[in-house]
């Protein structure tokens, strides 16, 4: 089960929102930490993904695991939020 | 006998780029339903440009997000719909064609491929090691990460140029490694000619990309070969590639819709392929101008000559069911 969904974003960023529409038509929410207007999280975006890239999908499950999704992957974003 | 529940649809189009909207504005409009299936970015290549100049209509040019989400809350406001997943093929099953997708099969009367292209990679070692770690192929994607970093782009377009100029909103300096010559529009040309005399970026031409080099941290430099057959270090902490398109037609590769030797769909003057009932319109067609004003015209051009197709066929279905009465 999700307990809640962090998704790091730019404002330019096409799949950031390929990201949060695939999540709005689910009725997920999600919390969006966009790093133009927060650059000081990029390095903590960077840890997480491993990657120098957004967008970066942090899916948290109830038990506290985690899930990184780096881009935009249906095939990895869809079953860890389903 | 049992009853197929496969659902089945007027027209799919495959994908959701300037030509498959488009054309989805005109169809719906005509009371066409239609289907859009798209695996990636809806606006295709277009939403994740930076700024568009040479679409009409936009006296100040259009971000690429922006026109994607006008062609798109166009096209649905007349009915279109948008499915977020991926055609894996084609088989031409006559009046109705299947189309196997991610999500399970659904039936078409027509189709239209509108996957467009992508950028292509040089294939250079280091190339997929580093890839998003320091080798990346969307500027307004990855740029943010380079905030006073040094770059190299590689490639001498429109795509390459236009990047490099949005790059420069972060980078300290970007060198841009042309193999042989600028092939970008003068427009481009000129503006890139502001950035060079500010001592921002550095046109490399004659340069060949060798190799990515890299360590634990992340790329370190970019070696190239010069005109004299020697090796040359481009230090920087990031790449972007911007080298050409490929088309997006994996997934046709075991169907009758024909391909040219660089992948690209034929089609015939009214945009049809092989197959009757399945057009193809946009940078996916072999022949495309691979603009967006282009591709846009070609999506509503084919979505008339599928109406024509659908038309006929209707007309055929119903003489056939006359003639057996």
């Amino acid at each position: 089960m999700v307990k809640n969904i962090t998704i790091f974003t730019t404002n330019t960023c096409g799949y950031c929102q390929m990201v949060k529409t695939y999540l709005k038509a689910k009725g997920m929410g999600f919390d969006e930490v966009n790093l133009d207007h927060e650059p000081h999280r990029r390095s903590e975006a960077h840890r997480l993904s491993g990657a120098l890239t957004v967008p970066v999908t942090v899916v948290t499950k109830t038990d506290d695991s985690q899930e990184i999704i780096v881009g935009y992957n249906l095939a990895k974003l869809a079953p860890a939020v389903n | 006998m049992s009853k197929d529940d496969t659902p089945k649809h007027e027209l799919v189009i495959v994908g959701a780029g300037p030509a498959a909207l488009s054309a989805a504005i005109y169809t719906t409009r005509e009371d066409i339903e239609t289907v859009l299936y798209e695996r990636g970015v809806i606006g295709g290549l277009a939403a994740v440009t930076d700024i568009i100049d040479n679409y009409p209509g936009f006296s100040k040019g259009v971000t690429g997000l922006e026109l994607a989400d006008s062609l798109r809350n166009q096209a649905e406001r007349f009915g279109a719909k948008i499915e977020l997943g991926e055609v894996k093929s084609i088989i031409n099953g006559g009046e109705y064609k299947r189309l196997v997708t991610d999500s399970g099969d659904v039936l078409a009367r027509s189709v239209l491929i509108a996957t467009g292209s992508d950028y292509m990679r040089t294939g250079i070692p280091g190339e997929e090691k580093f890839y998003a770690r320091g080798v990346h192929f969307c500027a307004t994607c990855d740029g943010a990460f380079y905030r006073d970093k040094k770059l190299v782009v590689i490639g001498g377009g429109n795509s390459a140029i236009q990047e490099s100029i949005f790059l420069t909103r972060f980078a300290s300096h970007i060198d841009i490694l042309v193999r042989s010559k600028l092939k970008a529009s003068e427009v481009l040309i000129k503006e890139l000619q502001r950035f060079i005399d500010s001592g921002k970026i550095t046109l490399q031409i004659g340069i060949t990309p060798k190799e990515i080099v890299g360590d634990a941290n992340g790329v370190t430099k970019v070696v190239g070969v010069n005109k004299d057959s020697k090796d040359q270090d481009f230090i920087c902490d990031g790449v972007f590639v911007f080298i050409g398109l490929k088309p997006n037609t994996a997934f046709l590769a075991n169907t009758k819709v024909e391909l040219d030797a660089r992948g690209f769909v034929i089609t015939n003057q009214d945009f049809e392929t092989a197959v009757p009932g399945v057009f193809a319109a946009g940078d996916v067609r072999s022949g495309a101008t691979m603009q967006i004003a282009s591709a846009s015209g070609e999506g509503a051009t084919a979505a008339l000559r599928i109406r024509e197709y659908l038309e006929g066929r209707t007309r055929e279905v119903k003489n056939n069911l006359s003639a057996a009465a």
